[in-house]
């Protein structure tokens, strides 16, 4: 196997189905790790808002039901960001980033404000896009290669997988991640519940760091 | 409000933390521990360090001298 | 380590210092003193600290540590030569820390630093992953494999000095008062940093000088190659007065332009990478 991520340190085989933790894997596993902590342990911010047109201000309050269910889906988002940053299998990694795709909608699609659920919906329906190509990349190259496996497919053994597999395996990956990508919508970045809201973008840009890594290895 | 922090707490936490990085290097110069784990110590022990040391310098053990008048 | 540690944040501190002394004397003012970042780190250490009441407090707090954190595993990535990939890593998740010190106050001004660094974060990642077009020549992506490849072949920067622009370019978009440093710029206060006071800041200081360190060293040790250490040190100097220059003379860009700018370098690197491709 090349060294893009550096030596792997360990594998945990599952059937055949191999996780590995090379240095940037594992990094980025961690990152998630402890980000996902701080969604579990964290309280939101109340933001403070300006009121136009007055000398005042009023801090936004997120109600319990609300922060219940985004604390719940951002949990979710950062188990499935951190199965896509080490798992071994091309498949199982379209399957972790739709799931981060679908749990970021949910994160902000709770938030009860007009311009933030609009964002939301116009994001669900780029991330539901986002799936055709997804899937469609890891369906060409169990066809082309027979095999799903990233280990296998790194040895210079392996037949090549064609150039297009990768390029919709990228365009499925931005159509999922919200943050690089869908940023302009400030609104959905700037909604009330930060761990929530963090959780979205950095699982959107460990999905995309690690996509890099998946392409330069196949 | 946020709880105080003591003076001795933040100490303890800048002194544990340096004492592990520096024995995480010494072990893995040794090579008892496998390479690069002082690294890994380190990377969690300095932010610690850091603000442990930081907090501890500043904390004030009496009342504060301008009451806090809240937003 | 720890040697390295605090010689790379006290000696990064000390280039934010000559940068900001520099500015100022191509500015015809006189500017502080070249140790004044330094002197900066120890003085916020010193202040009276506690977490705002609106704050989220666990992420206030834990995203100093994240911060400092990175950067140190950084250094210790270039140190020992690992993947270049990882620090295209770390540079990323420093955009979340961004994001995270702008949202977790709650305060508006660091929330509008935050979304700024996330918009800026499309930008600056293509433009930074557009260096492994180097991966072509050295058919590695390990530091240490790309340094002992200009042992043999002579520095990357004049092979293939498009991609050097880039990452240059990534280095400048770090810079303070550079035409691409929107996520700190001053209607904003100091934009993701503005409710970080105290010794949360410091922190943020002692983060922002490893940063500076890691970057440069980086930049000179994938474009130029190995050197002895005190040239090293003085490569980063020289690189520092450059960007310094660059950041005194153009004026700082608002925030569309300026993505948009990256965009089109990206834009242009790729398509001098896919070249690259077709010629080799």
């Amino acid at each position: 196997m090349n060294e893009i991520g550096g030596v792997p340190l360990f594998f945990l085989e599952f059937g055949d189905i191999v996780t590995y933790f090379s240095p940037f894997t594992l990094t980025l596993f961690l990152l998630a790790l402890v980000f996902t902590v701080f969604v579990v342990v964290s309280r939101p911010e109340r933001q403070i808002d300006i009121a136009f047109g007055a000398d005042a201000f009023f801090a936004k309050e997120i109600s319990l039901p609300e922060l219940r269910f985004r604390r719940f889906m951002a949990i979710a988002c950062g188990l499935a960001c951190m199965g896509a940053m080490v798992t071994g299998d091309v498949f199982d990694f379209t399957l972790f980033v739709s799931l981060v795709g679908i749990c970021n909608v949910g994160i902000v699609a709770a938030v009860r404000t007009y311009h933030v659920r609009d964002a939301a919906y116009q994001y669900g329906l780029v991330a539901l896009a986002g799936t055709v190509p997804l899937f469609s990349a890891a369906a060409m190259v169990a066809a082309t290669t027979g095999t799903l496996s990233m280990l296998e497919l790194a040895s210079p053994a392996a037949p090549p997988v064609p150039l297009i597999a990768r390029a919709l395996l990228v365009l499925g990956v931005m159509g999922e991640g919200m943050a690089p990508f869908y940023a302009a919508k400030a609104e959905m970045f700037r909604a009330p519940g930060a761990p929530y809201v963090i959780m979205c973008s950095l699982s959107s840009l460990l999905i995309f760091l690690r996509v890099t890594e998946v392409v330069l290895l196949l | 409000m946020t709880p105080h922090v003591k003076k001795s707490q933040a100490l303890a936490v800048a002194v544990v933390s340096a004492l592990a990085g520096i024995a995480a290097t010494l072990l893995t110069l040794a090579g008892v521990l496998p390479p690069h784990a002082d690294a890994a110590a380190w990377v969690i022990a300095f932010p610690a360090f850091v603000l442990g040391l930081y907090l501890y310098w500043m904390a004030r053990e009496g009342e504060p001298d301008i009451p806090f008048v809240g937003y | 380590m720890i040697a390295e540690l605090l010689f790379g944040t006290a000696f990064g501190l000390l280039l934010l210092g000559i940068h900001r002394k520099v500015i100022a004397r191509i500015q015809r003012r006189p500017g502080p003193p070249v140790w004044q970042e330094i002197l900066h780190m120890l003085k916020f250490s010193f202040k009276t600290t506690w977490v705002p009441a609106t704050a989220s407090a666990v992420l206030f707090v834990g995203v100093v540590l994240v911060a400092i954190g990175i950067w140190t595993a950084a250094l210790f990535v270039v140190l020992s030569g690992e993947s270049l990939l990882i620090i295209f890593g770390i540079y990323m998740l420093h955009k979340i820390v961004e994001h995270g010190f702008g949202l977790s106050s709650g305060s508006p001004y660091g929330k509008f630093g935050g979304v700024r660094s996330v918009i800026s974060a499309a930008s600056e990642i293509p433009l930074f992953v557009s260096i492994a077009g180097i991966a072509l020549f050295t058919h590695s992506l390990m530091i240490s494999d790309i340094v002992a490849y200009q042992e043999v072949h002579g520095p990357l920067l004049l092979t293939v000095p498009l991609a050097g622009l880039a990452m240059y370019l990534v280095v400048l978009s770090k810079m303070p008062f550079g035409p691409f440093s929107i996520v700190e710029s001053k209607e904003l206060v100091s934009g993701y940093k503005t409710e970080h006071f105290g010794v949360w800041r410091a922190g943020l200081e002692v983060c922002n000088g490893l940063k500076t360190y890691v970057l440069l060293t980086t930049f000179l040790l994938v474009f130029v190659g190995n050197m002895p250490f005190l040239l090293l040190l003085a490569g980063m100097l020289v690189l520092t007065v450059s960007l310094s220059f660059a950041c005194a003379l153009c004026p700082m860009l608002s925030p569309y332009d300026s993505v948009t700018v990256q965009t089109i370098v990206a834009g242009l690197m790729l398509a001098y990478v896919s070249v690259l491709v077709v010629v080799s």
